[in-house]
């Protein structure tokens, strides 16, 4: 079995102007099948970085970084997209569902990304939805959704990515407590069900008891790392 | 892909209905200028093309149909007696004034046809008949004239170039390009009407080859034994008539600048529509990129609404053309509906709409995933 994520001094320098920001510095990690870990961490810590550069969407300035089992290089874009669409699926905190398109549609749109369409498609998306518990707001649009179903209409879209492992940035950054909460409980009892692995960043400490692992950054560094008992 | 396109467009209704609008709007404008300018170019040489014949002589660089010279009728026999040459007819095409009932006069094209055989003729008779025009003053005009001349009954009389000539028959369909009212007379009696002609003269010469020669090659060895005049087949004499009022009277450039700005204007107000629709979804596309869409399936969603754009505005277009062309024909002008214009308006549309897309193609090609992370 393929350990999903290595990084070896993974970091990365942002320059402006003169100014030089040590974003992510010398972070290594590993990240194990099934595993739910939660990146905590100030404002302007490193998670969003960090967590763009485990997506295969930013260059990092220095380290390695190996994608269950590919040396993952970033100069080649296209071995980029290969990699994404096979392994990687993302939550954000702006919801990004298309407003046009009711939840099954958003989640039928990806399934049909991935090759799969008609009855089988319908069945998938109509399990998915109701795995996030919104059997009955299938048809909703967006805009008659609240914040904490349309964060749990992304997380079914991203599932039907179908890929091992899924990135979120701050899914509960929109969300009260109860919904962030709720949030977080279908998706990390959604990755247990399905064998995947999550990295969820977030400041949001009120979650902290729902991870296997949590890592807590500052300054670009990893300065703690606190496992679950048992 | 087109599913979703649809969706976006029929959610966003006002913008979708401005930018429907805005299609209408040109590809109405650009349905009309070519409608008109087809129009026109048919008037120009409807006589041309009703006349039955293969070949068109006519004085030495004759430009069109209206303002020919007239030459020696020795130039007919010859032509009938070229070999190849199955049979031939004299015709004249001439100015000549008209004497309003109410006093004043007004210009008219005369043609003098031989009405034995009608060649040069009317074609399409409202009353009467093309051979009431032989052995004397009699005189055919057409319905479209009524509007110069007032109302026209058979049997009355009309001064033409002070000869009193008795209506005999009314056409249909017979305009010119210069607008003055068409009389149809017979070929002797054109002759003598018109005295700057001399009376051995005609304008025309059209003739008809005998099957089994090759309509160029008798014009080859006509051109090469006639002197003093040209020598068309039927079909470059009447393009040549449609180019010189269409081209060199600067008519069709005017009509091909508000075909090229309605053209422009559409592409702006698809690109604008198309920009920001693609801006405001820059988010979803991207997370779709970031799932695993590759730019091809994002460029499909785009174009698909580019595509929509197109179809439904050409397909309102059309029906408006349609509807108004009666409108025009109230008005006396000859508004073209064809297949091939449609489909050529069709294309136009797509290009049109497609273009426009382009712009927005770029953009999510370069979209900055980084964006995504930002709330
Ligand atoms: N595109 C960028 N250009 C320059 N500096 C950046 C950029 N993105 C983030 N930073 C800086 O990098 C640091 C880490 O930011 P970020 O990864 O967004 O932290 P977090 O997600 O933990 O809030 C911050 O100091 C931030 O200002
Ligand atoms: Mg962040």
């Amino acid at each position: 079995m393929q350990i999903p994520i290595i990084t070896k001094g993974f970091s990365k320098i942002y320059t402006e102007g003169q100014f030089t920001v040590n974003a992510v510095s010398d972070v290594d990690l590993q990240l194990d099948e099934g595993e739910v870990v939660g990146l905590f961490g100030p404002s302007g810590s490193g998670k969003t970085t960090l967590l763009s550069m485990l997506g295969c969407i930013l260059r990092p300035s220095g380290g390695s970084f190996e994608l269950y089992g590919n040396n993952v290089v970033f100069q080649d874009d296209r071995k980029l997209t290969e990699l994404r669409k096979k392994y990687i699926s993302f939550i954000f905190q702006g919801f990004n569902l298309f407003p046009a398109l009711t939840a099954f549609e958003n989640v039928m749109l990806v399934l049909k990304l991935k090759g799969i369409e008609g009855n089988p498609a319908e069945q998938r998306a109509i399990e998915l939805l109701s795995a996030v518990g919104l059997q009955d707001r299938i048809h909703f649009l967006p805009r008659d959704l609240s914040g904490g179903q349309k964060q749990r209409v992304a997380i079914a879209r991203a599932l039907a990515a179908d890929a091992p492992l899924i990135l979120a940035d701050e899914p509960t950054g929109n969300l009260d407590f109860v919904n962030g909460r709720k949030v977080m409980e279908v998706l990390n009892d959604l990755a247990k069900k399905q064998n995947r692995c999550v990295i969820v960043a977030t400041h949001d400490n009120r979650i902290e008891d729902v991870f296997d692992r949590i890592i807590y950054m500052e300054d670009g560094r990893v300065i703690r790392e606190k496992r679950r008992e048992g | 892909m087109f599913y979703v396109a649809l969706r976006i467009i029929l959610y966003d209704k006002v913008r979708s209905l401005i930018t429907l609008l805005g299609v209408v709007f040109a590809v109405g404008l650009i349905f009309a200028q070519m409608g008109i300018f087809l129009g026109l170019m048919e008037t120009s040489s409807v006589i041309v093309d009703h006349t039955p014949g293969d070949i068109w002589v006519t004085s030495k660089n004759s430009k069109n149909f209206d303002f020919s010279q007239p030459f020696p009728e020795y130039i007919y026999h010859q032509v009938t007696a070229e070999d190849g040459i199955q049979s031939a007819e004299k015709l004249i095409v001439a100015w000549g004034i008209i004497r309003q009932k109410e006093g004043g006069t007004e210009q008219v094209e005369i043609v003098g046809y031989n009405p034995d055989t009608g060649i040069g003729g009317p074609w399409d008779m409202v009353e009467g008949d093309p051979s009431l025009v032989k052995n004397g003053n009699f005189a055919i005009v057409d319905e479209s004239a009524m509007k110069r001349l007032g109302d026209i009954q058979i049997g009355e009389y009309r001064d033409v170039l002070w000869h009193r000539l008795q209506i005999v028959g009314i056409s249909r369909g017979v305009k010119s390009f210069t607008t003055a009212p068409i009389i149809f007379t017979s070929f002797n009696l054109a002759q003598s009407l018109v005295t700057y002609m001399g009376s051995d003269s005609t304008v025309f010469v059209v003739a008809k080859v005998s099957p089994g020669h090759s309509v160029p090659e008798v014009i080859k060895s006509l051109q090469k034994k006639l002197k003093g005049v040209d020598v068309y087949d039927k079909g470059s004499f009447s393009r040549k008539t449609r180019l010189y009022w269409t081209m060199e009277t600067g008519v069709g450039f005017s009509f091909m600048l508000t075909i090229l700005i309605s053209f422009l204007i559409g592409m702006l107000i698809v690109g604008q529509t198309i920009y920001n629709s693609t801006m405001e979804h820059i988010k979803e596309f991207g997370t779709l990129k970031a799932l695993g869409a590759s730019n091809y399936e994002i460029y499909k969603i785009i174009f698909s609404q580019a595509m929509i754009n197109a179809l439904s505005g050409y397909l309102v277009s059309l029906l408006i053309t349609i509807m108004s062309a009666k409108i025009y024909e109230a008005f006396g002008m000859v508004m073209v509906i064809k297949g091939w214009v449609n489909l050529l308006v069709l294309a136009l549309t797509f290009i049109m709409c497609l273009s426009a897309a382009f712009i927005s193609i770029r953009k999510v090609k370069r979209i900055d995933p980084a964006i995504l992370f930002r709330g």
